[in-house]
């Protein structure tokens, strides 16, 4: 080997190194910034347990919390994600698997208009839909259905009953379309990237179509599968926008059947005022968030 | 009525679906394929009944005029389309060498051990809420690289929020999407085909390119990915593109708007007026178009490289 | 607002929950109008047309003053430096912002402080304002289309103006107050306008760069500096000139925009005062609304409070100013025309 592709190596791989480090090293700084910044704050605000379960601090508060947005972004991520990944992943099955189809393609075109969609008018497309629906919805499904669950307890109402005009419902469904398109495409990519001899391999041992392509291939894409349902979940328990007009927000422990409070929602907010409790409370808000989506990403890692 | 319908059948059409896959595998997954291809139906029929009041009232000038005069209800959104496809370009050519980056050294440079943290913390960066990438621009990164690029001649950035801080925080924002999918088809380049480029005698180096050019399709999918959440950026961008809709600039390093932020900055206050609303989707609409041709080219491209 | 209605909450127990949040004033209306919202907050009155459409349903009052200032940047003539602020007029103002004023060593500025005139130096204007749809904007460009009519012709006023300056000259958005207010603290030579309260707490920063003006009120020829006292006589002098002009106070369910109209740039005191409104409905039963009776007797119980013991400066956050008397009582006459 002569030294000029020795060098060229050298170089070459110095570079994507170079790239590939530049990529992650505003992460460290954001993540220093926040946690320095957040946990400073969730100290003053009343220490940890106090932070997570309190109502948020005004201007002249000490100490606060973000007892009522840390409930309503679990629940509506939760709720997202499910309906997310089970509308997403069969559809990435369809598009990686069945590529050759011409409708294929075209989902696959649909799916990529749907990523670049700002995703504030996702939201209201979500909010137009339930201005449509609210009042039918209400009288014909949601009265009876509330009444005939009443007798199970008073706590059910917390969950069911007739929806206000924002809701965790809608927010959830918001969020549930902004994850479809991400978990779709990577797990298509991982159905395509299957080799030819792999997927025979799997109908010839599987039989039906159904066994081959879920059950015997199963390991050779559920990293993938596991990795977009992740990248997706934490996604959209960050996104603010499509919650603005659909779920709207809210400062203390309510229904879900009305506005619910969001972590993102009061970072948006507490962030941009002038007063430091505030944007403290806001910094020890996103210094959670992060936690929420490191756990989410150890547990993952650890088995898959 | 139709609210409820619509909302109502989603349940069973999706519970359907599944049952299908059961029995006829893949019909049941073309009923999915079926309902992204609606849905996206539905959002640009929202968009066409939303905007058309202004369209018959200005037909095309409104995607064609400049500036945006709300109290004179004058509305364009070409200066939009034009930060759009400014601060995507800047994001995507910073993006996608680093995504590239990261697949190889995650791939070829890093020990077995490394692999996996690095890679996590790849996909950290993709999770962390937009929210918190827009603070640290405002804060950080907009007055950050205001007095770098103020230290060549001509003093360029006039403010700390412009078109450039916002591709730059975006490349920042996306590159993991684009990471992740070519990670995906680099790690699964077949034993064979590696063993082979190795036995030529190639570098890790050459080894590399080749490997990048055989996955390429990745490279592409991921390009779109990409693309695609560059444009749809909607809260960062809002808090550092610098708002400037009077003018029609190809400077990136001026002030400007994409159309995803001008909706999201607009929008609150837009019900005020007249033909606000209608405006912004109409640019929401003019996105779309946009985002159509640009599929348009990529199945083209795919064609012709015989992926 | 979140900070009255967390304080109430607590006065009253933890028995009530006023939910509110910031979407903005022509989502306030909007929203509220669409029956999404128990109430709506704005700043800036009902808009005529949409009043139109509901008037004598509902009503809208007054609850708090706010104000804006015009902060700037230019280490040279900086506060901590010179120990003094600059002197600007509408007129200088909207000429910045419409690009006709390009430098800081324009006559016209010197000429209004002849303390400062040789220290100001020859470097372009970077005029910053909201890139957001904004009641700030509004009420900022309410101020000067009244005190400079040329602006009025030109650029008008609204939640989002055509500002000249961005073609002629420097100007440049940021997003929210905050962006304005960073934008200011981190670019050199620019001028910008935002909430009284986000100068407020942070006056050493500007001081140490710059600074914030004295605005001239073109009716008296006084400059004022942005104070508690000096907002407070702007916002009763507006209101002394509204009843000489139409006889009596304004009715809480007649359209309040020639009441804005007067409030702006009025008589005396400092001249940038701006309201936030409240919106609300005068029989909850009739427009729809579940549960009307306990709903609007709640509202009402929540007003009032925010009407009296609301504006006690204890329970007013920084930068804001409580309402004179004479106009709360305003907002009072309102809640009864609320029922039940």
């Amino acid at each position: 080997m002569t030294a000029a592709r020795k060098l060229i190596n050298w170089l070459g791989l110095g570079l994507f190194a170079l790239l590939g480090v530049a990529a992650v090293v505003p992460l460290f700084l954001i993540i220093g910034d926040i946690y320095i910044k957040g946990i400073d704050a969730i100290n003053r605000l009343g220490g940890l347990w106090h932070f997570l379960t309190a109502l948020p601090p005004t201007p002249f508060d000490e100490k606060g919390g973000i007892g009522p947005m840390l409930v309503g972004t679990l629940y509506m991520t939760a709720l997202g994600a499910l309906l997310g990944i089970a509308v997403g992943f069969p559809l990435g099955v369809y598009i990686g698997e069945m590529r050759r189809e011409k409708f294929a393609n075209v989902s696959r075109a649909a799916v990529n208009i749907l990523v670049e969609f700002p995703t504030i008018v996702v939201g209201l497309f979500v909010y137009a839909v339930m201005s449509l629906a609210k009042q039918s919805l209400n009288q014909y499904l949601l009265d009876p259905l509330s009444k005939a669950l009443s007798p199970v307890g008073g706590w059910i109402t917390q969950f069911i009953g007739p929806l206000d005009g924002f809701n965790a419902y809608a927010g959830a469904a918001a969020l549930a379309i902004i994850m479809i398109p991400y978990v779709a495409l990577i797990t298509a990519s991982a159905y395509a990237s299957i080799e030819q001899q792999l997927r025979e391999a799997a109908y010839a041992i599987g039989g039906r179509e159904f066994n081959a392509l879920f059950v015997v291939l199963r390991k050779a894409v559920s990293r993938a599968v596991v990795t977009a349902a992740l990248l997706g979940t934490a996604k959209i328990a960050g996104e603010t926008a499509p919650l603005l007009f659909t779920a709207f927000g809210n400062t203390y422990y309510a229904p879900f059947t009305g506005p619910t409070a969001a972590v993102s929602l009061w970072i948006w907010y507490a962030a941009q005022t002038p007063y430091s409790v505030q944007i403290a409370s806001a910094y020890g808000a996103a210094a959670v968030l992060l936690t929420i989506i490191l756990i989410i990403f150890i547990v993952a890692r650890i088995r898959g | 009525m139709l609210g409820l319908l619509l909302v109502v059948l989603i349940i069973p059409y999706l519970i359907a679906a599944y049952g299908l896959l059961f029995v006829k595998l893949r019909w049941g997954l073309r009923l999915f394929g079926a309902f992204i291809v609606a849905t996206i139906g539905l959002l640009t029929a929202m968009f066409l009944v939303e905007a058309y009041p202004i369209i018959a009232r200005d037909g095309v000038a409104v995607f064609l005029r400049t500036s945006w005069d709300p109290a004179r209800e004058s509305y364009g959104v070409l200066q939009a389309l034009a930060g759009t496809v400014l601060t995507s370009a800047v994001a995507m050519a910073l993006a996608m060498p680093m995504a590239l980056g990261v697949a190889v050294t995650i791939n070829e440079i890093l020990p077995a051990r490394l692999r996996g943290i690095f890679g996590s913390l790849v996909d950290l960066t993709a999770t962390m809420p937009t929210v918190i990438y827009g603070l640290w621009g405002l804060f950080v990164l907009g007055p950050t690289l205001q007095s770098l690029i103020n230290y060549l001649p001509g003093g360029m950035m006039t403010s700390p929020y412009t078109l450039f801080t916002a591709g730059v925080l975006l490349a920042i924002m996306i590159t993991p999407y684009a990471a992740a999918v070519i990670r995906e088809g680099y790690a699964l380049v077949p034993k064979p085909v590696e063993e082979a480029v190795y036995a030529v005698g190639a570098t890790r180096f050459e080894a590399a390119l080749i490997k990048l050019r055989y996955v390429r399709n990745y490279i592409l999918g991921g390009f779109f990915l990409a693309l695609g959440r560059a444009m749809g950026e909607t809260v960062a961008v809002a808090m550092v593109v610098g708002g400037n809709y009077a003018r029609f600039t190809t400077n990136i390093f001026e002030s400007g708007v994409t159309i995803s932020s001008l909706i999201a900055l607009q929008f609150p206050n837009a019900a005020s007026y007249q033909y606000m609303v209608p405006a912004l989707f109409a640019g929401a609409l003019l996105l779309t178009l946009f985002g159509l041709a640009i599929n348009a080219a990529a199945i083209y491209i795919i064609q012709k490289w015989q992926i | 607002m979140f900070t009255w209605s967390k304080t109430f909450y607590q006065v009253t127990g933890g028995k009530i929950q006023v939910n509110y949040q910031s979407i903005g004033s022509g989502a306030g209306a909007a929203q509220f109008l669409g029956k999404n919202l128990d109430f709506g907050a704005s700043d800036v009155p009902m808009p005529k047309d949409k009043y139109q459409q509901v008037a004598g349903q509902f009503v809208q009052f007054p609850v708090i003053i706010g104000s804006i200032v015009i902060a700037y940047n230019v280490p040279e003539i900086a506060y901590q430096k010179t120990g003094k602020y600059l002197n600007l007029t509408a007129e200088v103002i909207a000429l910045i912002y419409m690009g006709n004023i390009t430098q800081w060593c324009d006559p016209r500025i010197k000429a209004l402080n002849p303390g400062l005139a040789d220290k100001l130096p020859c470097k372009d204007i970077v005029a910053v304002h909201r890139s957001d749809g904004s009641g700030t904007t509004a009420a900022f460009t309410l101020y000067l289309s009244k005190a400079y009519p040329a602006w009025n012709q030109t650029v008008s006023w609204g939640y989002t103006v055509n500002w000249p300056a961005d073609q002629k000259a420097k100007g440049t958005g940021a997003k929210g107050n905050e962006g304005v207010a960073q934008a200011v603290l981190q670019t050199p030579y620019s001028i910008g306008y935002i909430e009284f309260a986000y100068w407020a707490t942070n006056k050493d920063k500007y001081d140490q760069v710059g600074g914030v003006a004295f605005v001239r009120n073109d009716n008296d020829g006084k400059y004022y500096f942005p104070t508690t006292e000096n907002v407070a006589m702007g916002a009763a002098a507006g209101l002394e000139r509204y009843i000489k002009k139409y006889g009596a106070p304004p009715a809480p369910d007649a359209d309040w925009n020639p009441v804005s109209i007067e409030f702006s740039n009025p008589p005396q005191g400092y001249p940038i005062v701006s309201f936030t409104y409240v919106f609300l409905w005068k029989d909850y039963a009739a427009e729809g609304y579940g549960d009307a009776a306990t709903k609007a007797a709640l509202l009402k119980a929540f007003f009032r409070w925010v009407l009296t013991e609301g504006q006690k400066p204890e329970n007013i956050v920084e930068g804001y100013i409580p309402l004179p008397s004479s106009i709360a009582n305003i907002g009072l006459e309102a809640l009864n025309m609320v029922k039940p």
